[in-house]
């Protein structure tokens, strides 16, 4: 390898940094300013009316959920949260929560978007559909459990108690369209926080680091998956946006960034401490390390398609 | 923090990014970070930002207990405005809006049209013919990528002459043709036994410059050590597309190399 591993620009840092800021921030503006819309004029009983009875197809319309009611992982929670203490079943939760991130429409436009030129079609269906598969599989999965061995000890108490989502309805129109600007503005700051930092930690990756030093890493594909899912979770990026950073590692093959894409909205540093807020932390640990298998052997048996 | 200051502190960071976006728009500057396909969203966003902030100035909080305000602590909330304000304006003071020679050599130079994310061969896929046998490929219209200065020579990206390295029927419009081309100058690492060569190099982007990728041609001439690093150069000369390591290259004999101002769009899309 010719030259050092690492060369920090100061320079370079802040021109890549402010690049994917430029470029991501719309995505991230449009997703929190719909989620405001969802937040106050979409009634969750809407959603659990006119699921199906049958559990497995259940599950699998609640993963589809999210192409019609779209949400971005930092604000999902506490939307099944209250979806779970209004009747939803826990499995059909587990798997809109875990689909919404990757189903919704923006997160569908960006991702071809960034991946313009390397297969963005491709890749768009592939994350979706993967996206899809895991979150039915994952919802089947918990299904099968005790909901005291999925909810933390005082939501279960609390759920009787829990207040209904889109308590909006009860405010004049101008007030519940205020409340949607608030809540929009409230997860565009706080998404904007994460993001900055993800941004940060990936523009020193993309302009410090001597590629040819990852080379290795890139080049084996188990390697490639699990270093890349690993960096989706310490990135901790919005789904909206984490494929303009994904598509930026140019080294590394289709499967790896298709890992990095799917894993990335499921499960990262953030989201593994917004989930104990609701989850047992066993759950939590669990869900990671499940959704860290599960993709990677998926996404390494796709590598036989050529991505 | 009461809900009142913490809409004025909202606000005003809203309005920070909504004026930082408008400058990049208004200044012209975010021609050097994006592809122009997303100069719009740029624009649209810094509008929106700013009429939020307004919005929440001018608007009463909704009472709605779904947006009451938590209680981070002191410490986190101010991590937190540091993290959104502090990056975005100090990157805007400092960024030189174009990479530097440590980000483009960390990347590595693409010197076959083959490593370019983007590549497909400049040749229409051959069609059946009525019997049902395969026809011949067509070469794209070479008045689609070919055009002249005042001079006569042909005006050449660096991508042009790698996909023409590839590919034989395009090689035909441009080896031994006069070109000008314009980069900017590395040294030659590699290949350049007796220090005539240098690389001339443009950043292909595909959406922003985080996944700029610099495309490369070699110059062979005399002044090749006569330029700081990521200098500006105008070449022009002769294209030639040798053989080494196994394959075509794209070679240009220099005739005259001129220093120049960066292109208004220094990107090559």
């Amino acid at each position: 390898m010719e030259g050092a591993w690492f060369t920090f620009s100061l320079d370079d840092f802040s021109y890549a940094f402010l690049s994917v800021l430029l470029e991501g921030i719309p995505f991230i503006l449009l997703g929190t300013l719909v989620s405001g819309l969802i937040d106050q004029f979409l009634p969750s009983r809407l959603m659990v009316r006119f699921l199906p009875r049958n559990a497995f197809l259940g599950i699998c319309v609640s993963a589809l959920l999210g192409v019609i009611f779209p949400m971005c992982e930092c604000g999902i929670v506490p939307v099944i949260r209250r979806l779970i203490g209004k009747g939803l079943p826990v499995s059909n939760a587990i798997s809109y929560m875990l689909a919404a991130p990757i189903l919704s429409p923006l997160v569908a436009i960006s991702t071809h978007a960034a991946f313009r030129g390397q297969g963005a079609m491709e890749f768009t269906v592939l994350r979706l559909g993967l996206g899809f598969f895991v979150a039915v599989l994952a919802g089947l999965a918990v299904f099968h459990l005790p909901i005291g061995a999925v909810l933390k000890r005082q939501i279960l108490e609390s759920l009787a108690f829990a207040p209904e989502i889109g308590s909006g309805g009860r405010l004049p129109m101008a007030r519940r369209f205020v409340a949607a600007m608030e809540t929009g503005v409230k997860d565009f700051l706080s998404v904007m926080v994460y993001f900055v930092l993800g941004v940060a930690v990936a523009s020193v990756f993309s302009t410090a680091v001597n590629q040819e030093v990852i080379l290795p890493l890139a080049t084996n594909t188990w390697l490639a998956v699990g270093s890349m899912m690993l960096l989706a979770a310490a990135l901790s990026l919005c789904s909206t946006s984490d494929a303009f950073i994904a598509a930026t590692f140019v080294a590394f093959p289709g499967v790896a960034k298709l890992a990095f894409l799917v894993f990335g909205p499921m499960m990262d540093l953030k989201l593994l401490f917004i989930y104990s807020s609701v989850f047992t932390k066993r759950f939590v640990a669990g869900l990671a390390i499940g959704l860290f298998v599960l993709i990677g052997l998926l996404c390494v048996r796709l590598a036989v398609l050529g991505l | 923090m009461n809900t009142i200051s913490s809409r004025f502190v909202s606000a005003g960071v809203l309005v920070i990014w909504g004026v930082v976006l408008g400058y990049f728009c208004i200044s012209g500057r975010i021609a050097s970070y994006l592809h122009p396909a997303f100069h719009v969203f740029t624009a649209i966003s810094a509008a929106i930002l700013v009429l939020l902030a307004i919005g929440l100035l001018l608007t009463r909080p909704s009472g709605n207990p779904d947006c009451a305000e938590e209680k981070p602590s002191p410490l986190a909330h101010g991590a937190s405005l540091f993290v959104l304000v502090v990056p975005l304006l100090a990157a805007t003071v400092i960024s030189p809006s174009e990479f530097g020679v440590t980000t483009v050599t960390n990347r590595g130079l693409i010197e076959n049209i083959a490593d370019l994310p983007a590549f497909t061969m400049p040749v229409e896929p051959p069609l059946p013919r009525e019997d049902g046998s395969i026809g011949e490929s067509t070469p794209i219209d070479t008045a689609s990528y070919i055009s002249r200065n005042e001079s006569g020579q042909i005006k050449a990206q660096t991508v042009d002459l790698l996909y023409a390295a590839a590919e034989p029927t395009m090689r035909q419009d441009f080896e031994n043709k006069e070109v000008e081309i314009i980069g900017q100058f590395l040294p030659a690492r590699i290949g350049n036994a007796s220090g005539d060569r240098f690389n001339l190099i443009r950043l292909f982007v595909m959406c922003c410059a985080a996944d700029a990728r610099p495309v490369s041609v070699t110059v062979q001439s005399r002044d090749a050590k006569s330029f700081p690093d990521m200098t500006w150069l105008k070449v022009t000369g002769k294209a030639t597309f040798p053989i080494e390591s196994g394959r075509h290259t794209a070679l240009i004999i220099a005739d005259s190399i001129t220093e120049v101002e960066p292109p208004p769009e220094t990107f090559i899309y």
